[in-house]
């Protein structure tokens, strides 16, 4: 197998088990049915660049951006990760008051549109619709990108975090921090009424998401090299959510195996199609979509709870109780 | 100052698009507990039936009767073979976006390769240009704000002096206690979906019609001018989505005026978010979005 070729799917695979994990947090184990999710990866992705990059007067301003302040390796994904977090606290703090929950939802679907079509308009804040171009990537000054070395380090930096984000998740999910989280999904009222806060307990999952979508951001930005609004319009969430639900809602594992079934799966499915070359143009994306939508249906109606099902959480000492 | 007269004008032919548009959603949310975010799907589906009637040489009118038709068939299906049998299993209010969101994705897909990336316009003279001030309309504008206030009127007439529309405010109101007075609620609901559908499909082309050109791209847009408007006036309510769409399709069109056209949805998001914030209940409502989820 090519190194470059190989590169690329793990490095994908790394963002998409990143987002999943992220999205399973706040979707699977919460009940935030966060539908502009890419918007928080899409700020990462953003702020990673323009940390990056050189000022937008050096390229001879073909891009004109904010920002630019060429910053050495660590800092740009560092920064994306922050970007996350914090564009999670204005969003969560007029969304996930005492909003309903379907309600949440419709107006997270909105942010997520509107969100596009701003910075798709506001051409000075971020390039418009052209989009950042030539980003620098990680260390480059360092190892060649041309290099089959630099591929081997970008695999082991983006597993790095992977693997961060997996023992963060996973702590969070399996402490009694967890056991709350999923009481109140369950059953919010009952929840509130042993004296939790579910809207504290929904803001705090809701930036600690962001965060790990923001740090997925910065890693895919620095391989790609390239930034546009059309990376990130809302369907791409929706892919996030087929990944999850199909994976199994609650199951950080399942959301892992989901991550690698439906985006990653996809991509590849696409490259295979593209090279087949079957009907016009446009045709097998669009019928892609239309896969996905089939996917979320086909499971929400014949198996709700995913390949790997979230795992009863029962306390041992307990008398044995039917389901109800 | 003349800017704004002529603003003025579009603004009542953009609220009009509106509140047959948000009118539909929301009665479909208020009786039947369905966010149906493939509503602006089904409007761009509508509109294009009527865009190949009009080439076929049919006239737009024709054609809009054949995208109200659409709508209601349509709308009627998808909630018979999708969203009923869903509710019926007891999927949660949130499943239930999910699955109308991937409906929506679904729907732009499949009508993507048909129809094409292209904007496309009806072959219709627009009309006479009428003069009044500053306000200047086509003759098609003009009967776009006229069908949209016999619309209205009929939507009013049909809520509170028939019977239908007394079953559906006894099954938006409680459905379980609207079944037990004898209220054939199975009915209601396919009533509801039938004329709902059919404002839908009407609104499509309207608006499509309001436009230079429209493209399946525009789905999306008109799905949030939608919400703002029935979140505003307080969701599930009829009334109220008319305020809604009165205030939406005004303030855009005079943002659009005094600052940008690109920021029209910008504006009936930043109303939205507003809203959400000030009075998430909406103008009407007594409970609306501050209702616990069930």
């Amino acid at each position: 197998v090519n190194t470059y070729y190989a590169a690329n799917l793990l490095i994908y695979a790394g963002v998409d088990i990143i987002a999943c994990l992220a999205l399973n947090l706040q979707f699977g184990v919460s009940g935030i049915v966060n539908f502009s999710f890419i918007v928080f990866q899409s700020a990462g992705a953003y702020a990673a660049a323009v940390l990056s990059m050189p000022p937008d007067t050096a390229n001879g301003g073909f891009q004109t951006y904010i920002g630019g302040y060429q910053m050495p390796f660590p800092i740009p994904w560092i920064a994306a990760a922050a970007a996350g977090g914090l564009l999670a606290i204005p969003v969560g703090l007029v969304v996930l008051r005492k909003l309903r929950s379907d309600y949440q939802a419709i107006a997270l679907l909105v942010l997520s549109v509107i969100a596009n079509s701003v910075i798709t308009n506001a051409v000075p804040f971020l390039n418009g619709a052209a989009g950042l171009a030539v980003v620098p990537q990680p260390l480059q000054d360092q190892i060649n990108p041309a290099t089959e070395t630099y591929q081997y380090v970008y695999v082991a930096l983006t597993a790095v975090c992977v693997v961060l984000a997996f023992a963060l998740v996973a702590r969070i999910v399996n402490s009694p921090y967890g056991r709350t989280l999923r009481a109140m999904r369950d059953r919010e009222l009952a929840a509130t009424a042993i004296g939790k806060n579910p809207v504290r307990l929904k803001m705090t999952v809701f930036i600690v998401g962001g965060i790990l979508a923001g740090l997925s951001g910065g890693i895919l930005v620095g391989f790609i090299t390239t930034w546009a609004p059309s990376e990130w319009l809302y369907p791409e969430t929706i892919i996030l959510f087929a990944a999850v639900i199909v994976g199994g809602r609650g199951n950080n594992l399942g959301a892992l195996l989901g991550a690698l079934l439906v985006p990653v799966g996809f991509e590849e499915v696409t490259r295979l199609m593209v090279r087949l070359n079957i009907g016009p143009p446009g045709l097998i994306p669009a019928l892609e979509w239309v896969a996905i939508g089939l996917l979320i249906i086909g499971f929400l109606w014949f198996r709700p709870q995913g390949v790997r099902p979230e795992p009863r959480h029962v306390f041992e000492g307990a008398p044995l109780m039917e389901e109800s | 100052v003349s800017i704004y007269e002529a603003a003025f004008g579009f603004g009542l032919v953009s609220m009009s698009v509106i509140a047959i548009a948000a009118v539909g959603f929301t009665m479909q949310f208020g009786i039947t507990n369905m966010i149906n975010l493939a509503y602006g799907e089904v409007m761009i589906c509508s509109a294009y039936v009527a865009y190949y009637l009009n080439r076929a040489g049919f006239s737009i009118w024709i054609g809009m009767l054949a995208g109200a038709l659409f709508g209601a068939v349509f709308s009627f299906l998808l909630n018979r073979v999708l969203y009923a049998p869903f509710q019926r299993k007891g999927t949660s209010y949130l499943g239930m976006v999910i699955v109308a969101l991937a409906v929506s994705l679904m729907m732009a897909n499949l009508l993507l390769p048909l129809v094409g990336y292209f904007p496309v316009s009806y072959a219709e003279n627009q009309g006479r240009l009428i003069q009044w001030g500053g306000i200047a309309l086509t003759i098609d504008q003009i009967a776009i704000v006229g069908i949209a206030v016999v619309v209205m009127l009929l939507i009013h007439g049909l809520l509170k002096y028939t019977r239908l529309g007394k079953a559906m405010r006894a099954t938006s109101a409680n459905p379980t206690l609207a079944r037990n007075c004898g209220i054939p609620t199975q009915r209601v609901i396919d009533a509801v979906w039938l004329i709902t559908g059919a404002l839908c499909g009407l609104a499509g082309v309207v608006a499509a019609l309001n436009s230079d050109s429209f493209a399946v791209a525009a789905g999306a847009g008109y799905l949030i001018t939608i919400l703002a408007a029935a979140v505003l006036g307080g969701a599930g309510q009829p009334y109220g989505a008319m305020i809604g769409a009165v205030l939406i399709g005004m303030i855009t069109e005079l943002s659009a005026a005094a600052w940008s056209p690109n920021y029209k949805e910008v504006v009936a998001f930043s109303i939205l978010v507003l809203v959400m914030v000030l009075r998430p209940q909406g103008l009407l409502a007594k409970r609306g979005a501050l209702a616990a989820a069930g």
